[in-house]
């Protein structure tokens, strides 16, 4: 019962449901085709970490089976080729798994034989230093998926004396800000960092009411919730398509202790970076 | 919506206007005649556009019309200004009107009026247009600008070729792989419009090259 405005009293809608539901529920009850269609959709939808050499499910989470000081994410096809460009090339790294799943933004119907030119979410170490991790993203990761993927990559008690650096794009129509939208420098980044993450940033942070999205958000919030040193560096652009100016705003990251002493040389990196660039490319006629 | 637009630079020198543009690789099969970027709205003035190919089409056809309209009406041909004050006009309308989108490029029009002064203006879709020394609009038109306020003197528009070397050093700034990938055009004083061939670019660049290359030796004598 609640009162209005008016001072009559009505009878309020109650969201806890109501008396006469015994009839409805009978209905509402699950059969088992509808159990069977529930289960094999949340078997399509299981996100699965594979070894590389067994292409078998790794029984515990990536980061409980190996030790990790550093953990660098590129989420989106610029983050991934600016980590493809200037830190893999740098060293020599090794695959040591990947993560396989499927949903509705997947461009493939097959789930167990994605192609490497797919998207794919695979993980690396580096060979020198093992418990260096890089991990790169190109898949989407749907909303009930970003979960399994937190549980199967850090496991449900993670270590904290890690540090995780995220790197991912949006699209700077997604930028809040006072100053117009004009005048705005695009693409330039913004860093949010969890509260035990002590180092400074090399850009600004992400002024408020500006969000982070996807699985960006998923990790960095976990990091925060497990006390995890954590910072994401988020580059707003206006071309989400692979692009040279967008990549190579990342740049400012290679100064900073988290990617410090995993790269070496940036002249060549962007030569292969460009070459990355003008094989990708495709030209739309659209614009001139 | 991606944009993706490439470089354009306008400069404004004495005796001659210079546009240069980036030239985009086009698809195998395609034919690149078709892909225009710098236009002639009249015999005198010329523009580059930056952005939705479509709506520069639309807005080009009107201008040309626009011009001889002029000319037929009050028999002489429009200023660069007058061409320049129509077209972002027209564009102004369309972001006050319902059920229109704005017309989706920025153009640099430059040109030489009867006082035979130079003249370059830029546009964009909000419609308001300023006149420059030189300027550039596309993606990293910040740093191409950037270049010229360093670069342009009275010195460098003062001779032709001067004014055309400055205008495809900016260009190079941003523009990848070097002077195959640019496009010159110029106007000068009582001249029609006149389209660089890729040779003739080239012979430019070559020449900025060679001018880099003694400009360093004599910095590392002067080191030593």
């Amino acid at each position: 019962m609640a009162a209005t405005f008016f001072g009559e009293v009505v009878k309020a809608p109650c969201r806890a449901g109501t008396e006469d539901e015994e009839e409805e529920e009978e209905g509402r009850r699950e059969t088992p085709e509808d159990r069977e269609v529930r289960l094999q959709l949340a078997r399509k939808r299981e996100v699965r970490l594979l070894r590389r050499q067994t292409k078998t499910s790794l029984e515990v989470s990536l980061l409980e089976k190996y030790p990790c000081s550093k953990f660098i994410i590129a989420i989106g096809n610029n983050a991934v080729a600016f980590l493809s460009s200037f830190v893999m090339n740098s060293g020599v790294w090794e695959e040591v798994g990947c993560a396989k799943l499927w949903n509705e933004w997947c461009r493939t119907t097959d789930t167990t034989h994605l192609s490497s030119t797919e998207a794919f979410c695979v993980f690396y170490h580096l060979k020198s230093n093992p418990s260096v991790f890089l991990c790169q993203c190109s898949c989407y990761v749907a909303e009930d998926q970003q979960y399994q993927w937190l549980e199967k990559v850090f496991g449900s008690c993670p270590r904290r004396n890690m540090q995780i650096t995220i790197l991912t794009c949006r699209h700077v129509t997604d930028y809040k800000t006072s100053e117009s939208t004009g005048s705005l420098p695009s693409p330039f980044l913004r860093a949010l960092k969890t509260q035990n993450f002590k180092d400074s940033a090399c850009c600004p942070l992400l002024e408020q009411p500006n969000i982070v999205h996807d699985l960006p958000a998923a990790v960095l919030s976990y990091c925060q919730v497990w006390k995890i040193p954590a910072i994401l560096y988020l580059c707003y652009t206006d071309v989400m398509k692979l692009d040279l100016i967008t990549v190579e705003a990342f740049k400012p990251i290679l100064s900073t202790r988290s990617l410090k002493g995993l790269v070496k040389n940036i002249p060549q990196s962007t030569e292969i970076l460009k070459k990355l660039m003008t094989t990708n490319e495709i030209q739309s006629n659209i614009y001139t | 919506m991606d944009v993706c637009t490439f470089e354009k630079v306008g400069i404004r020198g004495t005796n001659i206007v210079v546009l240069g543009v980036e030239k985009k690789s086009v698809a195998k099969l395609q034919d690149e005649r078709t892909v225009r970027k710098i236009c002639a709205l009249d015999d005198h003035v010329c523009m580059a556009f930056a952005g939705l190919t479509a709506d520069a089409r639309v807005v080009i056809n009107r201008a040309r019309v626009e011009c001889q309209s002029h000319k037929l009406t009050v028999e002489d041909p429009v200023t660069v200004e007058y061409i320049t004050r129509f077209i972002a006009t027209l564009k102004q309308k369309y972001t006050q009107s319902n059920g229109r989108r704005p017309f989706g490029i920025s153009a640099l029009i430059v040109g030489f009026d009867d006082d035979g002064i130079s003249r370059l203006y830029q546009t964009d879709p909000s419609g308001t247009y300023h006149a420059w020394k030189a300027n550039a609009i596309g993606r990293s038109a910040k740093t191409v600008r950037e270049f010229l306020e360093k670069n342009y003197t009275e010195d460098a528009i003062a001779s032709d070729s001067e004014a055309i070397k400055l205008a495809i050093k900016a260009l190079l700034e941003v523009v990848q792989s070097g002077g195959k990938n640019i496009e010159l055009a110029i106007i000068r004083r009582n001249q029609p419009l006149k389209m660089f061939s890729a040779k003739e670019v080239e012979l430019y660049v070559t020449e900025i090259e060679k001018e880099k290359e003694e400009a360093e030796k004599k910095k590392s004598k002067k080191s030593v």
